[in-house]
């Protein structure tokens, strides 16, 4: 798979959070707001593309040959926790304004199902460095797609007349589904014959 | 001993709406949602028993309260990383490892179908909730009672994901596919079919959207009946019934 075709398919046709529903959590429950939006996404794409890279290393070099791809999950978890503990030392370090204005707790992106879901779909799908690199930005790329359209709809159905049974998360979870209706439109198929095939 | 209230006032997908991603994966078919929440109790109970038991072994303050089980919630946001904390972690995602390998064993297909949400479940919204460092905090050195009470606790968290998993898998299948897929069982082939749905399904309900749809409605349901369960309470007249 070429990398035009690798950005597409992640970010649009197999949407992380719309078509894989993985970090359904942060999407309809989070807090709201565009800031907030812009540096989770920013955060969860940087985390994302380095534990991919760090999923192929680990799956390369030390499960494959070693026979241990049981012990997947653990390595993978584990890995994931560790770069998002560096990450967020890293951050504070270097340029705590940032992290003031952003707020971005990266342990807790660390845990939504969505970087490890991203780690495992590249693992699986055999990709080799540069390409697990750049799944985990597309898949960034989808999530801050998903986010966004989701935060807006949630800041117009505020001011909507709702029944109150539904107010909040509950319509929050079917906007979303009448979302991912739509995102059925990113046909693969359709994407490749548009980019004339990858 | 306080009773447990995971399983409905404290349901962890229809009431407190955590855990849902793989609450709206894998409920395309029953069988799937079965599975998935065998895997999560599976999980759940060894990770939380064992942690008990570890904690056991640590020197632990005296004089603390045993601490009841307090209400689910999402905690994610205010974790930090620590070293108990990736010990944790560890222990979840080695039962997970281990539940990986069980169903690869037992049920092929099935592991194939789960995919990926198998290994998901290690660090799943309600394990991560439940086995978390600040509920651990307040809890004294462990005992037998700790322990029985961290058993009961995960079962019925357990059991309430999986009754919110059956109901939604239920409605998207039979409705989606006119179908319910169960084991096979001597000459049952393991599907049931629905008359007249089965003819024309309303399709929909099996993509990715249904999930969230049907989620959706689960927990303006459960929010309706709450509301009308505390309408009845406050007015406490017999005639005081659903809107």
């Amino acid at each position: 798979m070429s990398l035009l075709g690798i950005i597409l398919t992640f970010s649009l046709v197999d949407n992380v959070v719309l078509s894989r529903l993985l970090g359904v959590c942060p999407c309809v429950g989070g807090p709201g707001g565009m800031r907030v939006t812009v540096s989770t996404s920013a955060a969860t794409a940087l985390l994302m593309s380095l534990s991919a890279l760090a999923g192929w290393a680990l799956q390369t070099f030390i499960l494959a040959p070693l026979d241990l791809e049981f012990l997947r999950t653990p390595a993978f978890v584990l890995s994931v926790a560790c770069i998002a503990g560096l990450l967020e030392v890293a951050a504070r370090r270097m340029v705590p304004q940032l992290l003031r204005v952003a707020g971005v707790p990266l342990v807790g992106i660390a845990f939504n199902c969505a970087t490890l879901g991203v780690v495992l779909i590249a693992v699986k799908g055999g990709f080799n460095a540069l390409q697990s690199l750049v799944v985990g930005l597309a898949a960034g790329a989808g999530f801050f797609i998903a986010l966004s359209l989701l935060t807006a709809i949630r800041e117009r159905l505020e001011v909507e007349k709702v029944p109150s049974w539904l107010r909040g998360l509950p319509l929050h979870l079917i906007s979303a589904g009448l979302l991912a209706y739509a995102f059925m439109a990113f046909d693969r198929a359709f994407l490749s014959r548009l980019f004339g095939g990858w | 001993m306080t009773r447990p209230s995971g399983f409905i006032r404290n349901n962890p997908v229809a009431a407190v709406l955590i855990g849902l991603c793989p609450a709206a994966a894998v409920t395309g078919r029953v069988i799937d949602a079965l599975w998935m929440s065998l895997g999560l109790v599976f999980v759940l109970v060894l990770t939380r028993v064992s942690e008990a038991i570890l904690r056991g072994l640590n020197k632990a303050p005296s004089g603390q309260r045993p601490s009841r089980p307090e209400p689910l919630r999402h905690t994610q946001s205010s974790q930090s990383l620590t070293a108990g904390w990736l010990g944790r972690l560890f222990l979840a995602s080695c039962f997970t490892a281990s539940f990986e390998v069980i169903l690869q064993a037992f049920a092929p297909d099935e592991s194939a179908s789960l995919g990926i949400y198998v290994s998901l479940i290690a660090i799943n919204c309600i394990v991560l909730d439940r086995v978390s460092e600040q509920r651990a905090l307040g809890a004294p050195k462990a005992t037998g009672t700790e322990i029985l009470r961290a058993l009961q606790d995960s079962i019925a968290v357990g059991a309430g994901f999986a009754v919110s998993l059956m109901v939604i898998s239920l409605v998207r299948e039979v409705l989606g596919a006119g179908t319910i897929t169960l084991f096979p069982v001597g000459s049952f082939g393991g599907t049931v079919v629905v008359g007249n749905v089965s003819l024309e399904p309303a399709r929909a309900l099996i993509y990715t959207g249904g999930g969230f749809l049907c989620l959706g409605y689960l927990a303006g349901v459960a929010r309706l009946l709450g509301h009308v369960r505390r309408r009845e309470r406050e007015q406490s007249r017999p005639e005081a019934g659903p809107v």
